[in-house]
């Protein structure tokens, strides 16, 4: 059954080394941002008046640097680990899948300067780089979607394995949203504003469209990919059902599309295009969820390992969470759940339900999986990688508990009444009820990122120990070559 | 469990990639495809119910409904929309009809009345806290207290600058006030600027240097400093010019208090008539109902028990 493995030499491995590595450096960057503006919003002393520091700078900077920084380098590394491997084929363009490392690293450095010094697209959530940076992340972004193809079409497998569907279906899907999203004008050649192409409530309804399929492709299709050959190959099973994962992926990637009104419930947009964002959410439920049974009924048979292997532990946990939090998700797209929950922490918290609990637990998975392999040794220690699982769960669990606290008491203080019919509340006395909350939410934070740490300094020793290891061989092959010679 | 594993075993789809990645080819959970179905079926029907397809520059309906009166007094029965659903509650939602009650209560009532009506009291309140917290606390601090001395005024010391009257609050609210005091460092030198300061100190009773006190009284009362104009002669100050009383030991730009020793109160206040004040409060009565700035002037009112 097993075809003639392509020896590990012909594969293009190096690529995928050095976005492996950035994806840990930016998420280091990107995670511990994050902390830091959790604790301004407990303590806003924290800016110390520096602009350059100010929760509004630095938050399109944790957000850039962990979704970009942290989960697209994540996603460059194990879709070409991935598509190399089960298309049994190197790269098809090795300068090219260079161009993509460098200019994703120039467009995440180049970005982060702008937003500190107040260059921020500000009106496009999640897409705040200035013109010129979205012409080059357009560039990457081609190069990217054409060593994947070419790669594909030169597999030496007749099918193609399922998880370069779902590469394929978010790098596609990336470069429509990008490129529709900054269709801009800018104020002039060497000026880093532009002006939107929408105006109003068009501009805002394409931000949401962007914005949503952002989480859609990005952060769901691109880690079931992760999730498909990963899972499998950890457990050492096979996926339980091909015929659910065909069915989950075609509805997945429909019903997606759909979906981004439901930011704008109760808004200037029209009613009817706001039912029928929700409507869809509430069928997107089911999809989604055929990636998690998938990945979880991989593993029926051998829950054994999650007693042996730390790492299947992450990876089922993304898996629950992924559950969780797209269970959570069309809850809240419905309307009247929406006229809670929306612009409270709520919303917060469940983003990070899917970011930390299933997006960064997966890769974290996964990475562990691949690291080793890559260097051709073994993971340094697996008690850390223990260590590391409980200190990211127990981060995230309070993370998004601190999130419902604040975000479901603020809602329900803004709409409570007392005996005369007046708002019982004022918008500062919520503000101070928050502040516990917030206070837990960085400390979840930090917990995460400690884990992160953790990992960082884990990997490093791997790498170095194969290093040492790597010496050695040669060593031994080289003596080897004088006693033959006779010396 | 592990046996029909192992019967399935048999039934991948044949392929393998990677040396070792298979994929079973079970069927579709039967649970979870009749809960898709029923997602399916919520889809449907809420599209029944409510606008939700695009047709040309129309689009569908709905069959739910939303029934208020108009401004003419008619029942109006529309599709469901957002506004329309808005305006129903008001007119039919519980705590907005008892909101609605007291408020016509009160908008008949004059001040004397609601102020002596403890229910229409409490109702103010109830309702003046929040309006008073989202729009005015930002300057005069929650509850009417400043958190810095100088800037803005303090509401819960009885003393105004503008006047304490029910009448005198509501026009400051729905007009706003500017608040001026000329620069008197154009006019004077610094030792007359020092001697008008310890005069003015004098008069809430510090224990100032008599001779400059002497000396600061005549250009305070004389033409040079004018200052009599709009503080008095008596020092109380004229509530048409917002000129504060500078008997009353409350000190509502220098934070003359605040300070143990004289020279730094006289250094205060020294800067004061050097640079003068420029203070503006806005208007409300573009921003706020009538009966919003009504219930707030009771509620400022109340806060020091006005005048």
């Amino acid at each position: 059954m097993v075809q003639g493995a392509v020896a590990n030499t012909q594969y293009n491995y190096e690529i995928v080394k050095k976005f492996a590595i950035m994806s840990l450096v930016w998420g280091v960057f990107g995670m511990s941002g994050g902390v830091y503006i959790a604790a301004e919003l407990a303590f806003p002393f924290l800016n110390f008046d520096i602009a350059q520091i100010t929760f509004g700078r630095l938050r399109p900077v944790h957000t850039s640097l962990v979704i970009f920084g942290f989960g697209g380098n994540a996603l460059f590394a194990t879709s070409y680990y991935v598509v190399q491997r089960t298309c049994q084929t190197p790269l098809a363009s090795n300068w090219m899948a260079g161009l993509t490392f460098w200019g994703w690293q120039a467009v995440l450095f180049l970005g982060v300067l702008s937003y500190m010094n107040g260059i921020v697209d500000s009106s496009k959530e999640y897409a705040e780089f200035p013109w010129y940076l979205d012409i080059l992340i357009a560039i990457v972004w081609i190069a990217y979607f054409a060593v994947f193809l070419l790669t594909l079409l030169r597999r030496s497998q007749p099918h193609i394995y399922v998880a370069n569907w779902f590469y394929l279906a978010f790098i596609l899907a990336t470069a429509i949203l990008h490129i529709f999203r900054n269709l801009s004008v800018p104020v002039g050649l060497f000026h880093p504003d532009s002006y939107s192409v929408y105006a109003g409530v068009q501009d805002a309804m394409v931000q949401w469209w962007y914005g949503h399929n952002s989480v859609g492709f990005f952060l769901t299709a691109a880690f079931l990919g992760m999730m498909y050959y990963f899972v499998p190959k950890q457990a050492g099973r096979p996926i339980y059902s091909y015929r659910l994962s065909i069915i989950h992926f075609w509805a997945l990637s429909f019903m997606y599309m759909w979906v981004g009104g439901h930011h704008l419930h109760w808004t200037a947009l029209p009613d009817w295009a706001s039912s029928l964002a929700a409507a869809f959410s509430i069928m997107l439920l089911m999809p989604s969820w055929g990636g998690m049974i998938n990945g979880i009924m991989t593993l029926s048979g051998a829950w054994d390992k999650l007693r042996t292997d730390p790492i299947m532990l992450f990876m089922i946990t993304a898996l629950s969470f992924y559950g969780m939090s797209t269970f959570e998700g069309p809850m809240m797209s419905l309307k009247s759940v929406n006229a809670l929950s929306h612009y409270t922490d709520w919303t917060i918290g469940h983003v990070h339900s899917g970011a930390l609990g299933w997006v960064a637990m997966i890769t974290f998975g996964s990475l562990y999986h691949m690291m080793p392999r890559l260097w051709e040794t073994r993971l340094y220690s697996t008690k850390l990688v223990y260590v590391h699982f409980w200190l990211a769960t127990i981060g995230i669990v309070l993370y998004i508990s601190a999130m419902w606290v604040s975000g479901i008491g603020q809602g329900l203080m803004l709409r409570a009444f007392d005996q005369y019919g007046n708002l019982a509340y004022t918008f500062i006395e919520t503000v101070s009820f928050m502040h516990l909350p917030l206070v837990v939410r960085m400390v979840g934070g930090m917990l995460f990122v400690s884990g992160l740490l953790l990992m960082c300094f884990n990997i490093y020793m791997t790498i170095r120990h194969a290093k040492h290891e790597q010496k050695a061989i040669e060593e031994a092959q080289l003596a080897a070559k004088l006693a033959r010679a006779g010396v | 469990m592990a046996e029909q594993l192992q019967n399935k075993a048999v039934q991948t789809t044949g392929h393998a990639w990677d040396g070792d990645l298979q994929e079973f080819n079970n069927p579709l959970p039967s649970w979870w495809l009749w809960a898709f179905y029923a997602s399916v079926l919520f889809a449907l029907v809420y599209w029944v119910l409510f606008p939700a397809w695009p047709i040309g520059s129309d689009y569908t309906k709905g069959l739910a409904t939303a029934t208020f009166k108009n401004d003419q007094g008619e029942e109006v029965t529309m599709g469901w929309n957002s506004r329309a659903a808005f305006i129903q509650e008001m007119q039919e939602g519980g705590d907005a009809l008892k909101q609605k009650a007291y408020l016509q209560k009160v908008s008949a009532a004059s001040y004397d009345e609601i102020s002596r009506d403890p229910e229409m009291t409490a109702f103010a309140e109830s309702l003046a806290k929040v309006v008073f917290a989202d729009n005015c606390a930002a300057c005069h601090g929650i509850g009417g207290t400043p958190p810095i001395v100088g800037l803005y005024p303090n509401l819960r010391d009885d003393d105004w600058l503008w006047g304490g009257t029910f009448g005198q609050i509501e026009h400051t609210i729905s007009q706003g006030r500017i608040g001026f005091m000329p620069a008197f460092g154009k006019v004077l030198d610094t030792g007359q600027v020092d001697q008008l300061a310890h005069y003015v100190l004098g008069l809430s009773g510090h224990e100032v240097d008599p001779a400059k006190a002497k000396l600061g009284e005549v250009i305070f009362q004389g033409e040079e400093g004018g200052c009599h104009y709009c503080h008095t002669q008596s020092g109380k100050g004229l509530y048409s010019q917002g000129a504060a009383n500078l008997t009353d030991a409350i000190w509502t730009v220098a934070d003359v208090t605040g300070q143990n020793d004289l020279k730094d109160k006289v250094k205060l206040v020294s800067q004061v008539i050097d640079e003068g004040i420029q203070r503006e409060m806005p208007g409300w009565s573009k921003r706020l109902s009538e009966i919003e700035i009504k219930l707030l002037t009771v509620y400022v009112h109340s806060l020091s028990g006005g005048e």
